[in-house]
């Protein structure tokens, strides 16, 4: 049930990153990723690579989603502008 | 073949056919399941005995027989015995209204020994006196009147002295334990496994002052032979524990007749030996023999007969029977090569039931019930009426919606779900497919399903007639642009129905039969049939006018909305909703039903008008004052003043019917009560199976739509998908409502409709990428979705009546299973629209392409990018029509100039060039750098593509002429249209 929740949280956030500028890697597919699997990676990692079951989730175990939705989201938007500046870095014309 | 010759044909077949049904449907019954009729359903695990290989396929089969042997025995009409998944055997006995006798004789698979009787009965000295008739019981050997017989209680206390020890020919290797009260010399329960469970078979008052024996491996307690065959004898005897032969050694037991040499032609039981059974059996056999032969002599006066030896078959604990060996007929004991038989003082009754006795006990496994409901055949009638009257409703405003929308066209597609109801309806009593109530479900789902097919092909009919074709051509237009559609969407509907059949738990799979099922006839129904008769009516008056099939007015204009500008809109509004419905299932959870949970749930129609309190009352008699008391109204034909129910922790059958008596005592029970139980393995094997279900279905689909679409097509479709599971899942957690088998088949319903809609749309962006080689990605969706808004908005409402239908009259069960199909048919409707395709835009606009597209029309337009894909004049460009792809080619590949032939085209040129207003198959025109006049033709040979100029040599400009307003309805030469007449559905 908690891998529902922070699946559920990650996707939510992730609809809400339309408004960011799309230079996430893998566009708006990288930041579906980064959201979903920050959400349920971050779960897992605080509460010791375990999900929590029915009994065991509480709003506190959807809100551990949020986190992660953003870190995910944040690092999948770090290696989409260091992509960006490396190929940029490429078409630079050589002196 | 011609097309009227075909039509004609396919007339006949569909005539054929309706005989045909009509013939099965008269003649053939129509199998009801337990839940349409009333009766009692059983599942069974099947698991290893204790130190036995795990069960194989083959002992499970024989399991099945040993049960269907015994169901027989009952005198059950068409009683259902199947394996369901690796080792579960769901039983369904129709009109059976007692679930506790049902259990006890159809599950109670016995565990069978032979023991060599004289050896092994234990004496007041806790040791074997083989000699000592006192004991053995002498002639009399394992009979109640036996002078060696004991009371239960005085059985276990010779048992208690008796040391333990673990031996390999021992019938169990752990203790058991019984209950007694010392005082009043009286032993409880028939032996379980644990000092607690022994406790529990003492009554409330004595628990206290009862004391537990434990009876060591190596020592058994077995109830005393019942040979006049009225009640159990409460005479014991105590066994050391040492087995000559297990049951598993056995085959073939039957009854038959003594007709052998000499035979008296009395009743026997005769059987078989494996292998090994037969080496151990005259071994044993021997040992009898010659121990009776020895005793003679040993006191005086005893006749041989009088010391003949005995061997006791022994069944969970009770002596079935005790025959002895005869050693004058059988000195080295008993030849068991050919087998070996019981005989003596049978009659045919007793011979056939230990036949029976000795078969079950011969299973090599163990079976354990996981889940027993039982329905009463009032409930049974009531959901089957509810279930017609949804039926019946569906098809009525389905049928309206069609007529309304499409007028003749809806008519025939009206008189096509007729036929589709007579075909299926007969299919269904032809394989025979038993009917339930999630059956019933699929069934009117699937008239949605007929009828979705038909809109898919009027919508692109009407496109075409209004698009300027004559009625016969954008008929025959139509249905070839609209099949592929149809036929990707229906695959993937067919593949989620089987998915759901092979991994589904038996409730769900009578859905997902009738949904797969239901689809395929729907596909020869919707377009075979109407096609043919489309056809046959293609020159009548009837359909003389765009009018009469609802395409008298363009209506795409006021759906020509900017879908990916607003998507973002849309997107929050997901998000929002999906907020909402995480932070409801971290707070609230999601409500598991027994189908999960494991649990019991009884339902009881009483005589007298009680509250909720009065049934709490009775129910803390019985040790259940937290069961959850529900009241149950709206069911006017159920029987009785007021109907509950009752929903506990997991309760045994037995407990079931102490609930029921007692409040039959209480308030006089109306009718025969319903009870479901499911044990927590059950609920963990649905819940896994629904895992497994989904996440199959999702991969399946994600490879099909790869391989159709591209892989990059998938991906949107898989997260719309997620977003509508989990909005369904989100939302049931927000109102609360309980989640069953019922649910995860209507979320796994939802997720091929969600994907049927987003394979139309999709289809129809495949189809415009080639035919707009300017047009950014977006551009081409928005086009895309903007042809495709009314077709998808009819076919999810068209879906949704028979959904509403059975939210309206299916009743309870039905009910639930609706809500969540009108939630994820919402959800499926509006994440193809406003999420799949955005998501795919995002996407696809990254590709180099594009993004040149993209530069190339905003250098064009100021730095914007229109929304909608315009030409020179800053107007809306009109695409030219499209033409069908063929497997494995690109569907960005250039058209091939062969498709039209040069005659074809140069009567196009002669049709534009007549008529100042023909603009019909204007073409992309292309942004402002085109200055050129149209190109005369095109070159026959396909030319080879440069990316760079991403324009390709088949975009041939036609400028409008001056004065055209170009809103003109296009017209021909005559000629020209005389020589096209009959080339309708030619793409150009």
């Amino acid at each position: 049930m908690g891998a529902l929740a922070w699946t559920m949280m990650g996707l939510a956030l992730w609809h809400f990153t339309i408004f960011l500028p799309d230079r996430c890697w893998g566009g708006i597919i990288g930041a579906f990723l980064g959201c979903v699997f920050g959400a349920v990676l971050f779960g897992l990692a605080i509460h010791g690579l375990s999900v929590p079951g029915q009994e065991a989730t509480d709003l506190a175990t959807t809100l551990e989603g949020v986190p992660g939705a953003l870190l995910g989201y944040g690092f999948f938007y770090l290696l989409g502008v260091r992509r960006e500046a490396a190929q940029a870095d490429e078409e630079l014309p050589a002196t | 073949m011609s097309d009227r010759q075909r039509n004609l044909f396919v007339l006949l077949l569909v005539a054929g056919l309706l005989i045909a049904s009509a013939i099965v449907i008269a003649t053939k019954p129509t199998k009801l399941g337990l839940d349409l009729q009333g009766g009692v359903e059983l599942v069974y695990e099947v698991q290893a005995r204790a130190g036995q290989p795990p069960p194989t396929n083959e002992s499970i089969q024989r399991a099945i027989e040993v049960m269907r042997e015994r169901v027989d025995q009952l005198g059950v009409a068409e009683p259902e015995i199947q394996q369901s998944g690796k080792d579960q055997i769901n039983v369904a006995l129709p009109d059976v209204a007692n679930l506790q006798e049902a259990i006890k004789q159809v599950g109670t698979v016995a565990q069978l020994a032979f023991y060599d009787w004289e050896v092994n009965v234990i004496g007041p000295d806790g040791k074997p006196a083989p000699d000592d008739p006192q004991v053995t019981g002498g002639p009399a050997a394992g009979d109640a009147s036996s002078p060696g017989a004991l009371s239960l209680y005085e059985a276990l206390l010779r048992a208690e002295k008796r040391p333990a020890k673990i031996e390999p020919d021992n019938s169990r290797d752990g203790s058991l334990f019984y209950a007694v009260d010392h005082k009043q010399k009286k032993a409880f329960g028939l032996g379980e496994e644990s000092r607690a469970e022994a406790l529990e078979n003492v009554p409330p008052a004595l628990r206290e002052q009862a004391d537990v024996i434990e009876v060591k491996p190596d020592t058994v307690v077995v109830r005393a032979e019942n040979r006049d065959g009225t009640a159990k004898p409460d005479k014991w005897f105590v066994l050391k524990d040492d087995v000559a032969l297990e049951g598993k050694e056995l085959k073939d037991p039957e009854q038959a007749f003594d007709q052998g040499p000499g035979g008296s032609g009395q009743p026997i039981v005769t059987f078989q030996f494996s292998d090994k059974g037969r080496k151990t059996w005259e071994q044993v056999t021997k040992q009898i023999a010659e121990r009776g032969r020895n005793s003679v002599g040993i006191l005086p006066g005893q006749s041989a007969d009088q010391v003949f030896q005995h061997f006791a078959i022994v069944l969970d604990n009770e002596l079935v029977s005790t025959p002895y060996i005869d050693f004058n007929q059988n000195p080295e004991g008993i030849d068991a090569r050919n087998g070996s038989q019981i005989e003596g003082g049978f009659t045919i009754q007793s011979a056939q039931e230990l036949a029976n006795v000795l078969k079950t006990g011969a299973l090599p496994v163990q079976l354990e019930l996981i889940s027993s409901s039982q329905v009463s055949a009032t409930l049974g009638q009531q959901a089957l009426n509810q279930g017609l009257v949804a039926g019946i409703a569906g098809f009525v405003i389905v049928a309206l919606f069609l007529l309304v929308f499409y007028r003749v066209l809806g008519l025939i597609a009206v008189l096509a779900l007729g036929i589709y109801g007579v075909y299926f309806f007969a299919l269904i009593k032809a394989i025979p497919v038993v009917l339930t109530l999630p059956g019933i479900a699929g069934l009117i789902l699937t008239l949605g399903v007929a009828a979705d097919a038909n809109i898919v092909i009027f919508e692109r009919v009407k496109e075409e007639v209004r698009g300027g074709r004559s009625i016969l051509s954008g008929i025959a237009t139509g249905y070839k642009k609209g099949l592929t559609a149809i036929i990707d969407a229906n695959v993937v509907t067919i593949m989620v129905a089987f998915i759901l059949f092979v991994l589904a738990t038996a409730g769900v799979k009578g859905f997902a039969l009738t949904l797969g099922l239901g689809v395929i006839v729907s596909l020869f129904t919707a377009v075979l049939a109407t096609q043919a008769i489309l056809g046959a009516l293609g020159k009548s008056r009837l359909i003389g006018k765009p009018s009469a099939l609802g395409a008298s007015k363009p209506k795409g204009d006021r759906l020509r909305l900017d879908y990916m500008g607003y998507s973002r809109w849309f997107f929050t509004a997901s998000g929002v909703i999906l907020l909402i419905c995480a932070l409801a299932l971290g707070s609230k959870g999601i409500n598991f039903g027994i189908d999960f949970e494991s649990g019991t749930r009884i339902n009881v129609a009483l005589e007298q008008r009680v509250d909720e309190n009065a049934v709490r009352e009775v129910l803390a008699q019985e040790g259940l004052a937290d069961a959850k008391i529900q009241r149950i109204t709206g069911t006017e034909e159920a029987k009785g003043a007021a109907q509950f129910q009752i929903s506990t922790d997991n309760l045994r059958p037995a407990e079931v019917t102490s609930v029921t008596n007692a409040l039959e005592t209480e308030y006089d029970l109306a009718d025969t009560p319903s009870s479901t139980s499911i044990g927590p393995t059950f609920g963990q094997t649905v819940a896994n199976s629904a895992v497994i279900a989904i996440i199959a279905s999702l991969l399946v689909i994600s490879a099909y739509i790869a391989l159709r679409f591209e892989p990059k097509y998938a991906v949107p479709v898989l997260i719309a998908v997620m977003h509508d599971i989990l909005i369904t899942a989100g939302i049931y957690a927000l109102v609360g409502l309980e989640v069953s088998t019922a649910t995860v088949a209507a979320l796994l319903t939802v997720l091929g409709f969600s994907l049927y809609d987003t394979i139309i749309v999709f289809d129809r962006i495949r189809e415009n990428v080639p035919r707009m080689p300017r047009a950014a990605f977006s551009q081409i969706v928005n086009r895309s979705l903007s042809e495709v808004i009314v077709r998808s908005l009819a076919t999810s409402f068209c879906s949704g009546l028979p959904v509403l239908a059975l939210l309206l009259f299916g009743g309870e069960t039905l009910q639930a299973f609706a809500f969540a199909l009108l939630i994820g048919t919402i959800s499926g409707t509006y994440s193809s629209v406003f999420i799949a395709g955005p998501v795919l835009t995002a996407w696809k606009e990254r590709e180099a392409i594009y993004r040149r597209r993209r530069a190339s029309i905003a250098l064009d337009n100021g730095g914007l990018v229109p929304a909608y894909a315009t030409g020179a004049a800053s107007e809306q460009v009109d695409v030219k029509a499209g033409r069908r792809l063929n497997r494995g080619q690109r569907l960005t590949a250039p058209d091939d100039p062969e498709k039209v032939s040069r005659e074809e085209f140069d009567d196009m040129v002669r049709d534009l060039h007549a008529d100042p207003a023909a603009r019909r198959t204007a073409v992309a025109e292309p942004p402002k750098r085109v200055t050129k006049p149209a190109k005369p033709a095109p070159k026959p040979e396909a030319p080879e593509r440069d990316e760079s100029a991403d324009a390709l040599p088949e975009d041939t400009v036609m400028p409008r002429r001056a004065g055209s307003d170009g809103a003109g309805k296009p017209k021909r030469s005559s000629s020209a249209a005389a020589k096209r007449r009959g080339k309708h559905g030619r793409h150009r």
